[in-house]
């Protein structure tokens, strides 16, 4: 592929129109909220844009925030987004191997030095050297620190890139982080989610590609597009919610009913994501819309919040047995109080003593 | 850890050991005293002095009437405090599903509607009595910081979760944090100042009227 | 069930309709065009349905044939029209109103024009004739 290329030429030669680009950029638009008349500046600027490199590290992770990319039934306008990157490096996709595959890298690296978009999934263990998750011999901490100099940008992909996600989950015997506690000199995006929505990744590359630069993050330096509203206020349950209609078990008749599932531990208020409004498999359902309330998963350290089926509004408990020792500790301490009281002087309550001859009163 | 976590998770379990501690160690400084010996016979059985117990903890919370003209305003605005106060604990939803995550125990709830009106009928109790507790020289002389604290550390629950319910002013996760904070500060508060009133109130009436049964007196 | 989906906010749609009045105004007065990202409001599919219906059809439908299919039409209101977007498996990417004269994706545009004349050029038989006789 010749490396002049503009995406238009590219795409002309796949058969797609300037027309599809368009439709394309107007798609785009709508999903990062960004204003509808923008749509042909954008097809315009995707259309003079050179393919821009995408070196895809995976580190501590499960490949499911890359299935979760590339499953699609049919192809979709949203595999264009494979159109305008080029995914020079990607362990999983590439037919390299071995010594070959790790020559690619360099040569990407080579040719795009300071303008790729490096991408990152899964933690990165730091426990012992890092020995816990290494590719060649190499511990990925090493080579997070050395692709991550000449990026252009990093991506941190799904909640185990972005936070540490379940390998950092207590105990978190392999010391794993997110990209973010290494990484500090270099824009980080950071796409949470477990997975995260497919469809914010293609907004984030569309944007870079088109306006070069990132969209708005947030403070967790998530995109405020996909962001920005908690799982709660989009959510179609949510009229249930604010009359107190609530699913009290599973299958029963509220959640037959469709009622909100704040009782059976649904996370949606304090979880940040655009699953209600974009959801999953190609807008098909989310958890909520299955019956299952949300477990916030795009949140950090969301495997340590205790069980997933306590609701926000309770907690941990303390258990009978520790509240009996405070009880017992209780007593004993009032006792003790009690006793030294009664032992004073005056202790009794004030009153004629039967005992004594009240001097004013004749015998 | 969040401020949430902190919480829900060691800060309710810390509330709740302490408060338990606090009321056993209360109750049990107060039910070990030394009592005054009676030597007289009692006028009414076992029973009737249990009835009278228990009539008293009811029959103290209705003013004489004599009284009603003068403390008529407050005792209506403490009615309205007190049992708004406890129609949201007992009564609301997500007060019902802590208890019923703790115990087990659960029952139908009052509409949200309803809650939220009470919330605000139980605030504006709260602040009217606090004026009146500012403005009136006497109550105003009587007054120490225990009254003051014990104010603001109910006042500070119904107030978050009315912000909570109606999910403004902050973040859903700020807010429920601080009502839970809240709730906490007021449970490790409760077994040392004047709110113990709460619990210590049925003991202190109910001896008393226990005493008046045996007595004879009227309850 | 209780549907929430069949429940229409009159006044929303109503507040929207009067949004496009001032663009249509804006379109006379200015030659300002505009678009509404319906899929960026909260609107229930119920308010959605009733906003399509109160601005009926007019003129003009188009079927676009684009990496998936799309649907254009110009409303009873010239100069207001309803445009749904799908993707090649049919599920929706976009729904707009447009407030112009001719939404922009009706127009072809240059590249793809200098693209056609490209091809027609070579498709016709002068130009046959001349490879045949140049080789």
């Amino acid at each position: 592929m010749d490396e002049s290329e503009t995406l238009g030429t590219v795409l002309k030669r796949r058969g797609f129109s300037r027309r599809s680009l368009l439709k394309f950029a107007i798609a785009m638009t709508s999903s990062l909220a960004l204003p509808p008349s923008i749509a042909p500046l954008m097809a315009a600027n995707l259309a003079r844009a050179k393919r821009r490199s995408v070196i895809w590290l995976s580190f501590q992770e499960c490949t499911g925030c890359l299935e979760t990319l590339l499953r699609s039934s049919s192809p979709t306008i949203d595999s264009l987004i494979f159109d305008f990157i080029s995914l020079d490096y990607q362990e999983t996709l590439m037919a390299a191997a071995g010594t070959a595959a790790e020559r690619t890298l360099r040569e990407a690296v080579a040719a795009n030095k300071g303008e790729y978009l490096l991408a990152i999934d899964g933690s990165i263990p730091t426990k012992d050297g890092g020995v816990y998750s290494l590719t060649g011999g190499r511990s990925n901490f090493d080579m997070l620190m050395e692709f991550a100099t000449d990026a252009k940008a990093v991506l941190a992909i799904g909640t185990c890139a972005a936070y540490g996600g379940i390998p950092k989950a207590h105990p978190n015997p392999t010391g794993a982080v997110g990209v973010e506690d290494l990484v500090t000199n270099k824009p980080i995006v950071n796409i949470p989610g477990c997975p995260p929505v497919p469809e914010v990744l293609s907004g984030v590359l569309v944007h870079f590609v088109s306006f070069g630069k990132l969209p708005e993050l947030d403070d967790r330096k998530r995109p405020l597009a996909y962001f920005g509203t908690t799982i709660h206020d989009q959510c179609y349950r949510r009229p249930f919610y604010d009359q107190g209609k609530f699913a009290k078990s599973f299958d029963d008749e509220g959640a037959r009913q469709g009622w909100c599932l704040f009782e059976l531990g649904c996370k949606g208020p304090v979880t940040h994501n655009a699953c209600a409004s974009l959801k999953w498999n190609g807008g098909t359902s989310f958890p909520i819309e299955s019956g299952h309330g949300c477990i916030g998963c795009s949140e950090p350290d969301f495997w340590d919040k205790g069980s997933f089926y306590t609701s926000l509004a309770g907690g941990s408990s303390t258990g009978w047995r520790n509240a009996g020792i405070a009880a017992a500790v209780g007593i004993a301490g009032g006792a003790a109080a009690a006793l030294s009281a009664r032992r004073k002087p005056g202790a009794e309550p004030a009153g004629p003593d039967p005992e004594k001859p009240d001097p004013d009163k004749q015998p | 850890m969040t401020l949430l976590d902190f919480a829900r998770g060691i800060g309710l379990q810390a509330a709740v050991l302490i408060m338990i501690f606090g009321i056993f160690w209360r109750a049990a400084g107060v039910l070990l005293l030394r009592r005054r010996p009676q030597h007289a016979s009692s006028r009414a059985s076992l029973i009737g002095r249990i009835a009278g117990g228990a009539t008293m903890i009811f029959s103290r919370s209705i003013p004489r009437r004599t009284f009603w003209r003068r403390i008529g305003v407050s005792v209506a605005l403490s009615t309205v405090f007190h049992v708004g106060f406890l129609a949201i604990i007992f009564g609301g939803a997500p007060h019902i599903l802590v208890i019923h995550q703790l115990t087990g125990l659960s029952w139908p709830n009052l509409p949200k509607g309803l809650v939220v009106i009470i919330s605000g009928l139980t605030l504006t109790a709260m602040i009217a009595l606090l004026i009146r507790r500012i403005a009136h020289p006497v109550t105003r002389l009587l007054s120490t910081a225990d009254d003051y604290l014990t104010w603001l550390f109910v006042f500070l629950p119904v107030l978050t979760g009315i912000l909570l319910s109606g999910e403004t002013v902050a973040g859903y996760d700020t807010l429920l944090a601080l009502h839970i904070l809240s709730v906490e500060l007021m449970m490790v508060w409760l077994p040392f100042g004047k709110l113990m009133h709460g619990l210590l109130v049925f003991a202190s009436r109910g001896a008393m009227g226990f005493n008046f049964a045996r007595k004879g007196a009227a309850t | 069930m209780t549907d929430l989906s069949s429940f229409s906010d009159a006044g929303l749609v109503d507040a929207l309709l009067m949004e496009v009045a001032g663009m249509l105004g804006r379109l006379i007065e200015r030659g300002e065009t505009a678009t509404v990202d319906l899929r960026g409001l909260p609107l229930s599919p119920a308010c959605i349905a009733d906003l399509e219906s109160r601005l009926g059809h007019g003129e003009i439908s188009v079927q676009l044939d684009a990496a998936g299919r799309s649907d254009i039409h110009e409303t009873g209101f010239p100069g207001v029209w309803w445009t749904r977007h799908a993707d090649e498996a049919g599920r929706p990417i976009a729904l707009l109103i447009e407030v112009t004269t001719v939404p922009d994706i009706l127009r072809a545009d240059p590249a793809d024009m200098a693209d056609s004349l490209q091809r027609l050029a070579g498709a016709t038989h002068f130009a046959s004739h001349q490879h045949a006789r140049h080789g």
